[in-house]
């Protein structure tokens, strides 16, 4: 999970807490760590290799914007087969065009109401985590 | 040329006649000298004018005849002597006849060249202006550019940055409900709803602000548009407030306007949403739709319901952005559907206009261009 907001990543670990997920998930708090945890770089040159089963994305990050590390997952070989969910608050036109012209595999508005974005947090969690078959090797 | 010009230059041109003519009379060339002198008129009547040609005969004649013609030397004057002056004459006053006609197409070529003139400097005036006010124009058009720009970062930023802790509001006092509602008296979980409902209630406001802006910048797309098909549409999207009442829908027919597709939907959506809500109360809901008197341009459409209705004193506030009548806790609503409606009307160059009584319904009046064949009204 990419999100600089600790008070969104508190909500999202909470939501996933229900269905035992939470200790699945890793944080990364700019778009700087993503790729550096996605390239096994710098502070995550010793982190178990594989890609993540999916990638919850926001795209207001501080450093890289989260345009821009869409853009370099799907355009990177050993990258592009992760799913990337784009979770924001954002849904305006051109942030949608901009994300699917990349590739991105789903576009999630953060709902402003709790309840419906902690069901909405469930059911992503349910369906990339347990649903979905992830690319092998994840 | 000076007046001594033009007579000097008569008698010069004789006086240049003569002396190759006295010339050849030595060497007994005759005849020659009259040819001469008839040049020298001719020239001088074409080049100095009628005034020195006049004296350019004389002295012609004089020269003539005492140069020329026998006796030699003398100004005796005879009859053999008429041809030359005849020739001399009729000479002169040709070439001063063919002189004044050219100086008279001389003239008027001259005035046409200035009118010509004077027309190229307008017009070249005329082009500086309106370069200038092409320049100007262009300006005011970055500068809207910019400013609508500068409108839309302004949306996209409250569209992002404002809901963000607006989560976390409503998601933390959730949390806090559940981890520990129960140690919490009543007076305590009031206050925990009313945090709650506020957070909800502040993310329709914005997003309701957000469509509202949206209209002002969007370009509208202008085409026919069938009001009848508008109107069922519109009632199919209020449908899902309408179960379990008892509605009567009374549907006129309306005529084709001329206007944005999307934006009118909204305002019948808006004001069938209102009829539907504001009739609640009521056992059987009373609505209709239909249009009144507009003009040869104008469509007027209303619709008209057995509500709530609204007292007339406040009739003004009523499209008002945010403006409610009533008790949020007798009917929901942020209060921009009316508002709304106005700003999408006046975008159309149409006008709104309310009716009602407390308790005795409303009706929304709207008018919009007609649609004439092929050329908007």
């Amino acid at each position: 999970m990419v999100e600089d907001d600790p008070k969104d990543v508190e909500l999202t670990l909470t939501a996933l807490e229900d269905y035992n997920l939470a200790n699945e998930v890793v944080v990364v708090r700019d778009g700087e760590e993503a790729l550096n945890y996605l390239n096994c770089q710098n502070e995550y040159s010793e982190r178990l290799s594989g890609n993540p089963a999916v990638m919850l994305l926001d795209l207001k990050l501080p450093k890289v914007d989260g345009l821009e590390v869409l853009r370099q997952v799907k355009s990177n070989e050993a990258l592009k087969l992760i799913p990337v969910v784009v979770l924001t608050s954002s849904h305006e036109e051109k942030d949608l065009i901009a994300s699917y012209k990349l590739g991105v595999n789903a576009y999630v508005v953060k709902p402003v109401d709790f309840h419906q974005f902690v069901n909405a947090i469930k059911e992503l969690g349910v369906f990339w985590a347990v649903i979905n078959a992830p690319p092998p090797g994840s | 040329m000076s007046n001594v010009k033009r007579y000097g230059f008569a008698v010069v041109s004789v006086f240049l006649a003569v002396l190759p003519g006295l010339l050849l009379q030595h060497y007994k060339f005759h005849d020659a000298e009259l040819a001469l002198l008839l040049f020298a008129v001719a020239l001088t009547a074409w080049q100095a004018g009628s005034g020195p040609a006049v004296l350019s005969i004389v002295l012609a004649i004089l020269c003539f005849d005492y140069f020329f013609a026998p006796p030699l030397y003398s100004f005796d004057f005879g009859p053999q002597d008429v041809p030359a002056l005849v020739v001399l004459i009729s000479g002169a006053v040709l070439t001063t006849w063919f002189a004044s006609i050219r100086r008279h197409i001389e003239a008027e070529l001259l005035t046409a060249r200035d009118k010509l003139q004077q027309e190229v400097a307008e017009r070249t005036q005329q082009a500086r202006e309106i370069r200038v006010l092409n320049e100007e124009l262009e300006k005011r058009s970055l500068a809207l550019e910019g400013s609508n720009k500068e409108l839309e970062a302004f949306a996209y930023s409250v569209s992002h940055d404002l809901r963000a802790p607006l989560r976390h509001m409503a998601g933390f006092a959730e949390l806090l409900q559940k981890t520990a509602g129960s140690k919490l008296d009543d007076k305590a979980q009031r206050y925990l709803r009313t945090i709650l409902d506020s957070a909800q209630r502040m993310g329709n406001l914005i997003d309701d602000l957000l469509a509202f802006s949206r209209i002002g910048r969007v370009e509208t797309q202008k085409a026919a548009v069938n009001l009848d098909q508008l109107v069922k549409e519109a009632m199919g999207e209020v449908q899902h407030e309408t179960h379990g009442r008892e509605i009567e829908w009374r549907i006129d027919k309306l005529p084709v306007c001329y206007g944005d597709r999307s934006m009118l939907r909204l305002v019948l959506v808006n004001l069938l949403s209102n009829a539907v809500k504001f009739t609640r109360a009521r056992a059987k809901a009373e609505i209709e739709v239909g249009c009144g008197n507009g003009s040869a341009d104008e469509v007027v459409v209303f619709v008209k319901d057995n509500g709530a209705g609204f007292d007339m004193r406040y009739v003004d506030k009523l499209f008002g952005v945010f403006q409610r009548l009533h008790h949020v806790d007798a009917f929901e609503g942020t209060g921009i559907g009316l508002a709304t409606v106005q700003r999408i009307i006046h975008r159309h160059g149409g006008k709104v206009r309310a009716e009602g009584a407390l308790d005795r319904g409303a009706t929304f009046y709207f008018s919009v261009p007609k649609f004439k064949n092929g050329i908007k009204a």
